[in-house]
């Protein structure tokens, strides 16, 4: 059981693979690093027993702040509201007090329905898209009883009809939503190589106040100026770079690893969690309103 | 589409393209190389997430049929269901309200054997029912038999779980089997002969003790020794709390 105020320092996205390896290690010095876990609720979400009971394990051990996937806030179906409280519920068991999702969509409504794609597809940046995505976060944030964090997302395809940059769109939709931010330092890079931007001056853009928490990850090169996001690699130098620079402009907000391809040992996933840590050590420190006051916000 | 917001009708010609890239048109003004990153993707994780799900079938039809029977599902099905998990029980929707133009080019036993190889997945992480274990070690034949918690009798016309690359079907052959989850969270898969499945589905549907269950079974099948049916089907009962498929008895 959680409130927000304790998702704080380093934390990793929780992976089946390495259920097994954190119960075994947990309790060393080795795992020190690991403060909290985040987890998609549609993967556990009635994921039968085994799964309920892993998951008791983590509860009762860390806090866990869930990241979802499919919610499709910039999708053209309605927004899923048996999905949105079925995620409530969710949250509630669980007392899981942080729900974040990505400023993208996954739906296209097909035939009347969802029409589901399970994957983070670009919102073309105009003004009514941003007008569209603040009223549908400020209905899930009604729905739920609280705020929620979006997070800035990768792409590939720069939609030609935007009227505006990637970061404009970002400050236009969290401030009309009055929503928190979910910052991906990871895909500002990948964004900045496949768009041709300098990720320094997008992050002072960054509305830092509120930040929720933050994502590291690797990413796959398929060729000079196209960067795929797989979390599939290693942290790579210049997303250090930003992230030690995100530190220096906002402080040392609560930062998060994901690797959910080609995943090497947690030993090994450590040294980059350690090195987060590092970063956060040599950075000043941060207070935010909702770090201060927590009861605010759980509800 | 007229009335949609710009960006809407943008999103739609996205997605459709993302659903059919051969046959929809490419967006004006974005490059083929970074759209082709988006169909890659979105297809693949549609395909890996149904081929892991159903290996003997896609064996069965060979790696082009069901390359082309996933690109007609990513085409044709709009997929209801939030969670990864639900994607291969939506396949098996597709498969079944499928055009029969489809369904004439699939094998006869196709969407059976896809059932019986979703229905793993299925009792893996199905909700346990309320059922209260009641007495481990309890009498079957004078009280009721509780069973696992995620189980379910399956029905086929072909004997599915002989089918492989090399062992195709030629003919139909009724085929009953039980899949359940026992105590540790294995799924289990027992093949029942018609009388056992008979008495299991007597016992699942009416709040009947074994002997009840019995009784009534020697009645349909019009057994001269009804006796013989009891002592017999008593030991069937045993078996299967044996095997975890029944873990104690209600009085």
């Amino acid at each position: 059981m959680a409130i927000i105020s304790q998702i704080q320092g380093t934390g990793l996205g929780l992976k089946r693979e390495l259920i097994p390896q954190i119960q075994s290690l947990y309790g060393q010095e080795k795992l020190a690093n690991i403060n909290f876990v985040e987890i998609a609720p549609e993967n556990w979400i009635s994921a039968g027993s085994k799964a309920a009971k892993q998951l008791d394990w983590f509860v009762e051990r860390y806090p866990v702040v869930c990241h979802g996937l499919c919610l499709s806030l910039g999708g053209p179906s309605p927004l899923n509201i048996d999905f949105l409280k079925q995620v409530k519920a969710f949250l509630h068991q669980y007392q899981i007090p942080v729900y974040t999702e990505h400023l993208s969509y996954c739906t296209d409504g097909f035939k009347g329905e969802q029409g589901y794609l399970y994957d983070l597809l670009p919102i073309p940046f105009t003004e009514e898209a941003v007008h569209y995505v603040a009223q549908r976060i400020r209905q899930t944030q009604d729905i739920l009883g609280q705020r929620i964090g979006v997070e800035n997302a990768s792409f590939y395809v720069a939609a030609p009809i935007s009227e505006m940059s990637e970061i404009d769109f970002i400050n236009a939709v969290i401030t009309e939503a009055d929503c928190l931010l979910h910052l991906d330092i990871n895909n500002i890079y990948v964004n900045s190589v496949n768009f041709g931007f300098d990720p320094h001056v997008f992050l002072r853009g960054i509305p830092g106040e509120r930040i929720i928490y933050s994502h590291m990850a690797g990413h796959y090169r398929q060729t000079p100026n196209l960067l795929v996001d797989t979390h599939g690699e290693n942290v790579i130098d210049p997303v250090w770079a930003l992230l030690e620079d995100a530190y220096r402009l906002f402080g040392d907000f609560p930062t998060l690893l994901e690797r959910d391809n080609n995943i090497p040992p947690l030993t090994v996933l450590m040294q980059e969690i350690n090195k987060i840590a590092d970063y956060q050590d040599k950075a000043g420190h941060r207070f935010t309103a909702f770090h201060q006051a927590p009861e605010q916000m759980t509800g | 589409m007229a009335e949609l917001p710009g960006f809407q009708r943008y999103q739609l010609a996205f997605t459709a393209r993302l659903r059919d890239p051969q046959n929809q048109p490419p967006l004006a003004g974005v490059p083929d190389e970074r759209m082709a990153v988006y169909e890659e993707i979105v297809f693949n994780n549609l395909f890996e997430s149904v081929s892991a799900c159903f290996p003997v079938a896609r064996k069965v039809l060979g790696k082009r049929r069901w390359l082309k029977l996933n690109q007609a599902f990513m085409r044709d099905y709009s997929a209801n269901s939030p969670l990864f998990r639900k994607i291969p029980e939506q396949f098996l929707e597709f498969l079944q309200m499928a055009e029969l133009e489809l369904q004439q080019q699939l094998p006869p036993y196709f969407t059976s054997l896809c059932h019986y190889e979703w229905i793993e997945l299925s009792i893996a992480s199905a909700e346990a029912s309320d059922i209260k274990e009641g007495k481990p070690a309890g009498d079957l034949g004078n009280s009721r038999p509780v069973f696992a918690p995620a189980m379910q009798l399956l029905d086929y016309e072909y004997a599915v779980h002989k089918i492989s690359a090399r062992h195709k079907p030629k003919q139909q052959e009724s085929t009953q089997l039980l899949v359940f989850r026992n105590a540790d969270d294995h799924v289990k898969f027992i093949e029942l002969n018609a009388v056992t499945y008979r008495l299991i589905s007597l016992l699942q549907n009416s709040p009947i003790t074994g002997i009840q269950a019995l009784t009534l079974l020697a009645k349909e099948l019009q057994h001269p020794r009804p006796e013989s049916i009891i002592e017999f089907g008593l030991s069937i009962l045993e078996d299967l709390r044996s095997q975890g498929v029944i873990i104690g008895t209600h009085d």
